[in-house]
């Protein structure tokens, strides 16, 4: 297996600016192309910036966009990128997309299943969730499973992607920064608990990943950075500068997967039917359709413990 | 001056709540993009700001001069007849340390122009003629005077914003924002702010990473409106207490019953409590009432800045 050099754009995108956007995208797939990236990763709704409200349904694209098809095109002969926009459905439901592009084509979309909202965000109000969480091979010769921001706050995410045979997860991201407080990893919070995040994935799905973040400040939101590879045993391998925008290239080696997953061999012993046996009973007993199995007698449902706190 | 020994019993500059405490250089970082940010998406390249000779103007005053050059940024002195000497005299240390511009626009004409002449401590009550809020202005309470005063520097910024081509930039901090100790439309009127999410505590710590002059960050806090008040003695409560207090409740979401656990007085927590609910209406923009298909802030949401809104 070729070592693949990867090619991190952690781009400031503009708010609302397709345009502009687009263009930028293409400028760096050239230099990524120039500087022998076989893969080039954009942030979370990269083409389109975080913060739009209702500009959503402005800025969105159908799959058969001519500027998705533009940016396609750039990826000929023999690119791979990942790119995130707000894709509108036949039926003009707006999704935050992320696709892979390879080759000239678009190969895989991702819709965006967990849309935080609550706290600072909102994006239920704006979108509709994903319905699927699939792996997709990939010119590369390995599966990529792709996936954006707040869908790798749930654990289930990474495990199905792994399961369905990825071996390089893509995290696109728009997480802006907040918690400075001094005893942070990094300064910031949300930089600590992402890495925890994401190290904890390459290694319980001796996987790679890759985690784009965006940079740059939308209304109130400053967008942290930090993007970063990690490699199957669950160690960084790049760390990309908090607030620095750039085209960071970061070479790995594929083949370390195979090594790892002979060593820690944690995939082979998963019990996905085990797990769906008991989410059936548990999604069973949340509906009210059958009796909580684990549940004291008089407890409340939901709480399987009967006394009063 | 490195070459000076320290006084032999030199006491910190400020008291920080370890649970306050910041990364100042991350701090830093994300504030001067901040800055930047807003500047571009506005179409603007300048700043302006009023600069009391307080902390917090100082410290914002470092900041943009930090994030875009001391060239590009304007500090208004303001002060009323009655403002201390001391405050204008750390405005221009700063101003010294910084290296950009700065104005002296003097508010009293403003003010007395509306209130009429004041007596002798230029706050209460005087004889004098009645200006252009009638007699009854003359008797004035020092709320009236000191909202007055700053709706008067509001309105010199935002007229200096046009010639100086700047966006004005807030000076509030957290603290005084969450208790409401601030004039609606007045100091707390601005394009933005980089510092309303830091409580005072943390401009403190900030300020001393930045290189604030000390006499700055040492002294007690006030609002200037008249000869010798000070913020804690007006509101009867230290802000590392009242920072922590605040911080406990809002940010970390603990009760009433939780935050009297961890030492604070219950009297203190339910008044504080109030001034936070308060000020709530001082925080938001004001209400529409709801008529048509789309109203701004109800069901029409666009951000501030898109395509098309920048000047430039």
């Amino acid at each position: 297996m070729q070592p693949l050099r990867i090619a991190l754009a952690q781009i400031a995108p503009r708010l609302g600016d397709l345009e502009a956007n687009v263009a930028r995208h293409l400028d760096l797939l050239a230099e990524a192309r120039a500087g022998g990236a076989g893969l080039v990763v954009f942030p979370e709704l990269g083409l389109t910036g975080y913060q739009l409200q209702d500009l959503a349904g402005e800025v969105s694209m159908r799959l058969d966009d001519p500027r998705l098809a533009q940016l396609a095109a750039a990826t000929k002969p023999g690119l791979s990128a990942v790119v995130s926009f707000v894709e509108e459905s036949a039926d003009h439901r707006l999704f935050i997309a992320a696709a892979l592009l390879e080759d000239g084509a678009l190969r895989h979309v991702h819709r965006k299943v967990f849309l935080p909202t609550y706290g600072m965000f909102d994006e239920r109000r704006f979108f509709a969730a994903g319905d699927a969480i699939r792996a997709t091979p990939s010119q590369l010769g390995v599966g990529m499973g792709l996936a954006v921001c707040e869908d790798f706050w749930h654990v289930s995410t990474p495990q199905l992607l792994a399961l369905d045979g990825a071996q390089l997860l893509v995290n696109v991201s728009s997480s802006p920064g907040r918690d400075l407080a001094l005893t942070s990893e990094a300064g910031l919070g949300t930089a600590t608990s992402w890495r925890s995040l994401m190290r904890t994935y390459a290694q319980l799905t001796t996987s790679f990943v890759v985690f784009v973040n965006r940079v740059g400040v939308d209304e109130s939101l400053s967008f942290w950075g930090g993007s970063e590879v990690i490699g199957p045993t669950g160690a960084p391998l790049f760390s990309a500068p908090l607030f620095d925008e750039g085209l960071y290239m970061v070479d790995v080696d594929l083949a370390d997967v195979r090594r790892e997953r002979i060593t820690l061999p944690l995939l082979r012993d998963e019990r996905p039917e085990l797990v769906a046996r008991e989410w059936r009973r548990l999604i069973a007993e949340r509906a009210g359709l059958t009796a909580d199995t684990t549940a004291e007698p008089g407890s409340a449902p939901g709480f399987d413990v009967a006394v009063e706190r | 001056m490195s070459d000076l020994a320290p006084p032999a019993e030199s006491e910190p500059m400020f008291e920080l709540p370890l649970e306050l405490a910041i990364d100042t250089n991350v701090a830093r970082r994300l504030i001067a993009e901040f800055i930047r940010g807003q500047l571009r998406q506005a179409g603007f390249e300048r700043a302006v700001l009023g600069l009391s000779g307080g902390i917090d103007s100082a410290l914002v005053a470092f900041l943009v001069a930090e994030a875009i050059g001391a060239d590009k940024l304007l500090c208004v002195m303001m002060p009323y007849k009655t403002s201390s000497p001391a405050s204008q005299g750390d405005a221009e240390a700063v101003v010294a340390v910084l290296g950009c511009a700065v104005e002296l626009v003097e508010i009293t004409a403003m003010v007395d122009g509306y209130f009429g002449a004041s007596g002798p401590d230029g706050v209460t009550a005087g004889a004098g003629t009645p200006g252009a809020g009638g007699a009854d202005a003359l008797a004035a309470s020092a709320l009236r005077r000191g909202n007055f005063m700053a709706r008067m520097r509001m309105a010199t910024l935002y007229d200096r914003s046009v010639s100086w081509r700047g966006l004005v930039v807030g000076t509030g901090n957290k603290t005084e924002s969450l208790i409401g100790y601030t004039t609606l439309f007045g100091d707390s009127a601005c394009a933005f702010n980089p510092i309303g999410d830091l409580y005072k505590s943390q401009v403190r710590q900030l300020s001393a990473a930045m290189g604030v002059p000390e006499v700055v960050i040492r002294k007690a806090p006030s609002a200037d409106l008249w000869p010798g008040q000070t913020d804690e003695a007006e509101a009867g409560f230290s802000y590392p207490v009242l920072d922590r207090l605040l911080y406990w409740r809002i940010d970390r979401r603990r009760s009433v019953n939780e935050v009297v656990a961890l030492g604070f007085d219950r009297v203190l927590v339910e008044r504080v409590d109030r001034m936070v609910a308060g000020a709530e209406f001082k925080r938001q923009v004001p209400p529409i009432a709801k008529i048509g298909p789309r109203t701004a802030g109800v069901d029409y949401l666009y951000p501030r800045r898109r395509p098309g809104s920048s000047r430039a």
